[in-house]
């Protein structure tokens, strides 16, 4: 393979990736409500992550390692998503502030939760970190509910 | 002792079926598709089952290694094409099941993956090097069988047997989602299925263990037999994500949600079968993709290859190995999501599958290398029909992946 067809394949590479990753600006509020649709979907899942496997471990089902890599990837997952959608650049519009505001609040008050379980986790105090998931339906309804009014 | 030799290739068929690939596409696709699109897993099977058996076949008749045909038969250009497309896909899954392996022993041991990717990959060129081929194949495949815990979970689970059937039969695509995105991962399922490196192995290691005509019977019950009860295993894992995952509107991201079905439903003991398994399953593709890797650059320059010889009478096949397994860890430890680089590649295998079945078809007609044993009528229409498939799939894949996003 010459060095030109080297360099082409590696710019190919690039583009794939970024025509495949990239978040991107939303120019209309249609578009930044599907935006926040796919964030709350993606916040409710690392929610419901970190529930399912609280209830596995509340049965002695789950390891305390395994119990603490999910927790920690629900955690890391939920805060990638807050920070990808605070990145898009909203339009000017009082709907999209409106969209932004009330994810915003959701996606805090989930990242608050999944701290708590996380570091209740790992002081090994099982009964405050079964309270503490008891509170994800509540939310993750809320994300579903915020979900289909942004679809 | 045949019977003996017939059972443990089955059962190191079953074990060795599933990979990180596997493992991954069919959690996300089932937590996200339920099983309606299981019909490209069985597909997919019904694939590699045909040209597995063609590859083997060549293998016991012939004597030599895939690359070494492709390259007499279809010239020097033909068959560096169908190399470097095999290479850069083997070396990209490579990479990806040693991420698998890192982290499986991180959920384990809650020791980031990323400590112990430097490890998996002296461990896997320190067995590669020194350990008998029918150890690396038998060990890892027997010890893969750990991954039952998905069928032992799924049963546990008790399901509506009747609406995952009718979910397998009658595929049906979720309203809520995009029909671009649902052929998205069509196709990530049946790459996952047809990874190229599976049929290079398959057929170097009929070569490693010195197949004749004798072992053709064998080499086909491994193919037909335990090809499709390993494909089974992969469709209890998006069985269980179907059950326990979808209904929560759980996207599956990381290898610890795939193994979640089994906790919630089997308890601690599944759960460490389970961990057994990722580690085997992912741990045997590492080694299985390695070899492969040096397989494939051997077989085509004409150096000598194999673990049939001492590792300094194939000098170079073992660097190539070692470079191989360098250059994945490298691409792991630039901490790109190892969940990532596998549904990448995935991806990609099905992009290159045509340049890898193509040549085996050729081969497995001509007459020259296989004598009476070249492909029957019927075997030509199924591999025919499949190689449209695999032409289709490898087409749309680019197109598919940039258009969703890589299924966004």
């Amino acid at each position: 393979m010459t060095l030109g067809r080297c360099r082409r394949l590696l710019m190919f590479g690039a583009l794939l990736a970024a025509l495949t990753s990239c978040v991107g600006n939303a120019a209309t509020t249609g578009a930044y409500s599907g935006k926040a649709h796919l964030s709350a979907e993606a916040a409710a899942s690392a929610l419901q992550t970190a529930k399912l496997a609280v209830d596995s471990s509340a049965k002695g089902n789950l390891f305390d390692s395994y119990l603490e890599i999910v927790l920690s990837q629900a955690e890391d997952d939920l805060g990638s998503v807050q920070q990808q959608f605070d990145s898009i650049q909203p339009p000017n519009t009082t709907e999209a502030d409106r969209i932004r505001d009330r994810l915003d609040t959701l996606l805090t008050r989930a990242a608050s939760i999944l701290a708590d379980i996380r570091i209740t986790a790992r002081r090994d105090q099982q009964a405050a970190m079964i309270k503490t998931a008891a509170g994800i339906p509540a939310l993750a309804d809320k994300f579903d509910t915020f979900a289909e009014a942004t679809a | 002792m045949k019977i003996f030799q017939v059972a443990l290739g089955i059962l190191t068929a079953i074990g060795g079926f599933v990979d990180i690939g596997d493992l991954v596409t069919n959690g996300l696709v089932g937590a996200r598709y339920g099983l309606s699109l299981a019909w490209a897993t069985v597909l997919g099977t019904v694939g590699i089952c045909l040209y597995a058996e063609m590859s083997g076949r060549v293998a016991a008749v012939t004597g030599r290694g895939t690359f070494d045909l492709v390259r007499e038969r279809l010239g020097p250009r033909a068959g560096l094409a169908n190399l470097i497309a095999s290479f850069l896909v083997t070396g990209l899954t490579l990479a990806a099941e040693i991420g698998g392996v890192a982290l499986a022993l991180e959920l384990a041991t809650s020791v980031n993956y990323l400590l112990w990717v430097p490890l998996v990959a002296f461990f896997l060129w320190l067995l590669i090097w020194r350990v008998k081929f029918s150890y690396l194949e038998n060990g890892a495949g027997l010890l893969g069988l750990a991954l039952l815990a998905f069928g032992f979970a799924l049963w546990k689970l008790h399901p509506d047997y009747g609406s995952l059937v009718h979910q397998v039969v009658a595929p049906h695509k979720p309203g809520t989602e995009r029909l671009n995105s649902y052929f998205y991962y069509a196709i990530a399922l049946f790459g996952a299925a047809m990874t190229p490196y599976e049929v290079f192995f398959f057929s170097s290691g009929g070569v490693e263990e010195k197949w004749t005509r004798k072992d053709l019977m064998v080499e086909r019950a491994n193919v037909l037999i335990g090809f499709p009860l390993g494909a089974m295993l992969s469709l209890s894992i998006a069985a269980c994500a179907t059950l326990v995952l979808k209904p929560r509107g759980i996207e599956v991201s990381t290898l610890g949600q795939i193994g979640l079905p089994v906790a919630f439903a089997a308890g601690k003991v599944a759960i460490a079968f389970l961990i057994l398994g990722f580690v085997a399953a992912t741990f045997g593709a590492a080694l299985e993709t390695g070899l492969s890797c040096g397989y494939s650059i051997a077989q085509y320059f004409g150096w000598q290859w194999g673990k049939f010889v001492k590792p300094r009478e194939a000098s170079r096949f073992h660097l190539v190995v070692l470079l191989s397994l360098i250059g994945a860890a490298g691409l792991v430890l630039t901490t790109i999501d190892p969940v990532k680089i596998t549904e990448y590649s995935v991806v990609f295998s099905a992009v290159a599958l045509p340049l890898t079945y193509f040549p085996i078809l050729v081969i497995s007609n001509d007459p020259d290398y296989m004598g009476d044993k070249k492909n029957g009528r019927v075997m030509n229409f199924g591999a025919t029909v499949f190689l449209v498939i695999i032409v289709v799939a490898s087409v749309a894949a680019i197109p598919l992946m940039i258009w969703t996003r890589a299924g966004q």
